[in-house]
């Protein structure tokens, strides 16, 4: 194999935009991200080399305008037949460089997406936030207030509570959205964001999905108080903090959809975070076959290069034999998305493919935890050197591996849809 | 948490002598006051606090003398009968710390070594007692065989690359060697215990100390855990090494490894059961699905089970190993070679099972698994970081040819 693209894709499943997007990302990525990305771990708090790499990628490349219409000075591409296939292969290629970037981007999309993808389509709010991140060449980011304090990722597990726990109120008076609650973790949080979208229940304690709320905050509202930044074993580009909504007040018609329809278009999101996790983990695997195949070519064992030692090569083959095989299923799993609105494919909102997805992203979690813990241990006394990249990857998927629910809401949304289980 | 850890894992205090009860519960008393306790601030101020908690421990209450002989001063824990309490006392200071056991691990370490071929070194093992008897904290680095270079030619030992060449001179011998990747603490050494090759390639352990002329040190070295033991590589450019500093006796190499996994398991097994305790409480105060407890969901408990079967496991395997190293009549006994690869089989052993054991329960954590207020990640960075410069180079092959070597006879892997 000569090089790390030749890892296994279909390729009838790549977006117009492949060979493009690839050449304009992977030339910006490998000058100005890489060569910096191991000192980005200390630049957690300030984002001072972190925040110009920003500016480029979603600001002057103009990544953070895909989403939006054409006639607002977005990309379409939310609109088209290919935005999961799209976002895979953005968060592959920024993956591989950094997946606390990649994140930081892939999230900014997130609650725009509640808005933007069919059939949940909110034209007045897509009017009313295309400028804020179609008429700048700075970085502008977005978030998704979801997690709570009492219930870890209860919100994501809409399948199974329809909302029940959430705790974040959202109460109408007059032509205005009235918002008390506390989230904390959300990516792009600890002061990035000037967008939130807040899941909210209009009825604590309710389990109907007509009293779940989906309603767009801008983070300078009267009453919104963050937190700065936590520190974190990973992902120095994505910050993650408390925020209080306090009494915000928010014009009506900042709900996303209404009574039922909200709770449709938010649990689209889960899907969409699946595939965008999937393609963190294969770009960071495939930089770490990169550098591991330095090591293994350079460096010896009785003498002779690593990778020629039978016993060695049966874990690095075992290691390459995976990632070809995880890109393979993100891919797939990306395609599944973008079928959704196809006779032949199934509805965002299905738990076979809610629970499909997050089975993909569970088995490709699983192998990059154990691929990139035995490429530390292949690099012997280099594996925990920060100039060998591997271990930030290390770190940083095992985050991936934890969010949205992490392992066990995967397993559970899988054995629902596999088993028909009606308890879990 | 109702039961002790005592109760859970049969950890170190019931069954030991007196002597090793006190320490053990010293060195607890030590852990939890100052570093469990104080979790947030040892986080965030962790270089002044572990370089003072480090001190406590070793200085004030004696620690850094653990392995110093007794006729000269020292608590005389060097000998093979005393590795069970040294690797239950490194258990008790790695659940507070990993970088403090690695630091006392290496001093246990060279002082056995020292100790058990002193004959002719007297005036050696006097000089560096007396070194370590003093008011300063020492650092001893350690410098193992592991990856060579493409294209370059090393001596071996059982396949890695031997790193260091002496050569012998008239008055003792000169060490070189350039851009060696020592185990930890490169950077502050006091002295490196180094593994190199003699002049017929046989491997053999050098006493270098930290000041001495053509020794070499890189920058800092930024690693995934074991921060405050800051590493770097080194060189040395023809340094003067004495005729006794060199130790050569076949028995040392395999004896320096045997140590190190032993030891270096307790500060894993410590780590992991003070995750064990992280989790614990976690389990019991989180919930799932607005009002069970994690611990009483089915699929969670069933991953509780495997964290607590993995360190139980490697707990049991940390006992066995060390009745191996110590001489009992009643021990089933080894040789060199065979003590050698059970120690670096259960070592690795050991590693894995802690490594997995955090891992799966990382997942139980959620995002209070990898934040670093919750120290869970800590001790994750730690441990592997522990493992991957244990093992070596290659994963686990290197262990597994010693194994198949030692169990089929294997003569060309």
């Amino acid at each position: 194999m000569d090089h790390f693209d030749e890892f296994s894709r279909p390729l009838e499943y790549l977006s117009p935009l492949d060979k493009h997007l690839r050449t304009v990302l992977r030339t910006y990525i490998e000058q100005e991200i890489m060569p910096l990305r191991r000192r980005y771990d200390e630049d957690w708090k300030e984002h001072t080399l972190i925040e110009p790499a920003f500016d480029k990628i979603m600001g002057e490349l103009g990544l953070q305008k895909a989403l939006f219409p054409q006639e607002y000075g977005g990309w379409g591409l939310a609109g088209s037949d290919y935005i999961f296939r799209f976002a895979y292969q953005l968060c592959e290629e920024l993956g591989r460089a950094d997946t606390g970037m990649a994140v930081a981007l892939a999230v900014t999309f997130w609650p725009l997406l509640v808005i933007h993808l069919e059939p949940y389509v909110n034209e007045r709010l897509i009017a009313e936030f295309a400028p804020m991140f179609c008429s700048t060449n700075k970085a502008v980011f977005a978030a998704n207030a979801m997690t709570e304090p009492q219930g870890g990722s209860d919100i994501e597990n809409m399948g199974l509570l329809k909302g029940r726990t959430i705790r974040t109120t959202a109460r109408q008076e007059g032509d205005q959205w009235v918002i008390n609650g506390h989230k904390l973790w959300p990516t792009n949080s600890g002061g990035t964001a000037r967008l939130f979208g807040v899941p909210c229940t209009t009825r604590p304690g309710s389990a109907d999905i007509d009293d779940f709320a989906f309603i767009y905050v801008p983070a300078d509202a009267k009453g919104v108080t963050q937190g700065g930044p936590y520190e974190k074993a990973g992902m120095a580009a994505d910050k993650n903090g408390d925020i209080w909504f306090d009494d915000v007040r928010v014009p009506a018609w900042y709900r996303a959809h209404g009574p039922g329809r909200d709770a449709g278009a938010f649990y689209q999101l889960i899907s969409f975070g699946q595939v965008a996790s999937t393609a963190f983990l294969t770009g960071a695997m495939m930089n770490m076959y990169e550098r591991l195949y330095e090591f293994v070519s350079t460096r010896t064992y009785r003498n002779r290069p690593l990778k020629e030692n039978e016993a060695v090569a049966g874990i690095i083959g075992r290691i390459a034999g995976d990632i070809d095989i995880c890109r393979i299923l993100g891919h797939e799993a990306a395609m599944m998305g973008d079928r959704r609105n196809k006779p032949y494919g199934l509805p965002l909102v299905s738990e076979e493919l809610v629970g499909k997805i997050r089975n993909i992203k569970d088995f490709v979690s699983d192998r990059a935890v154990e691929n990139l813990g035995k490429a530390m241990d292949v690099l012997g006394c280099y594996g925990p050197d920060r100039d060998w990249d591997i271990e930030k990857h290390w770190r940083d998927i095992k985050i991936i591996q934890l969010w949205m629910g992490g392992k066990q809401l995967c397993q559970m949304e899988s054995a629902r849809y596999f088993f028909n289980c009606e308890t879990l | 948490m109702n039961r002790s850890l005592d109760y859970l894992f049969g950890t170190a205090v019931g069954d030991r002598g007196e002597d090793a009860q006190g320490v053990i519960s010293l060195v607890r008393q030590w852990a939890e006051k100052e570093v469990i306790g104080n979790r947030l601030d040892y986080q965030r101020n962790y270089a002044v606090l572990f370089e003072e908690k480090a001190r406590v421990l070793a200085l004030s209450m004696g620690l850094q003398r653990l392995a110093l002989p007794e006729d000269q001063g020292g608590f005389g824990w060097h000998d093979p009968g005393h590795v069970a309490d040294v690797a239950a006392v490194l258990s008790e200071v790695g659940r507070a710390d990993s970088s403090t056991g690695v630091l006392l691990t290496m001093n246990y370490a060279l002082f056995s070594i020292l100790t058990r071929f002193s004959e002719g070194r007297e005036g050696l093992v006097e000089a560096m007692t007396a070194s370590y008897l003093d008011d300063g904290l020492k650092i001893t680095s350690c410098v193992l065989p592991g990856p060579g270079s493409a294209g370059r030619e090393t001596p071996l030992y059982k396949g890695r690359s031997i790193p260091a060449l002496v050569e012998s001179r008239d008055s003792g011998s000169t060490l070189s060697g350039a851009n060696i990747r020592p185990f930890a603490a490169g950077l502050r050494a006091d002295l490196f215990l180094a593994v190199c090759a003699d002049e017929k390639g046989r491997p053999c352990i050098a006493l270098v100390p930290g000041d001495k002329p053509g020794i070499q040190r890189g920058r800092e070295v930024l690693t995934t855990g074991l921060n405050a033991l800051a590493n770097a590589d080194i060189s040395f450019v023809e340094t003067e090494i004495t005729r006794e500093s060199l130790i050569q006796e076949p028995e040392a190499v395999p004896m320096l490894f045997t140590l190190l996994n032993l030891f270096l398991g307790g500060v894993s097994l410590g780590a992991g059961m003070n995750f064990f305790e992280i989790l614990g409480d976690w389990s019991h105060s989180r919930v799932i699905r607005g009002s069970t407890p994690l611990k009483e969901n089915p699929l969670c408990a069933s991953v509780l089970a495997d964290v607590a079967e993995d360190i139980a496991c490697s707990r049991l395997l940390l006992e066995d190993l060390a009745r191996l190293v110590s001489p009992s009549p009643r021990a089933w006994s080894l040789d060199t070679e065979g003590l050698y690869t059970y120690a670096v089989m259960i070592g690795a052993r050991i590693q894995k099972g802690i490594m997995r054991a955090i891992n799966r329960g990382m997942e139980l954590m959620g995002s209070a698994g990898y934040a670093k207020e919750w120290h869970a990640e800590k001790h994750w960075r730690d441990v592997k970081t522990i493992q991957s410069l244990l093992c070596g180079v290659g994963a686990a092959a290197p262990v597994k040819m010693d194994t198949a070597r030692f169990f089929y006879d294997c003569k060309e892997i």
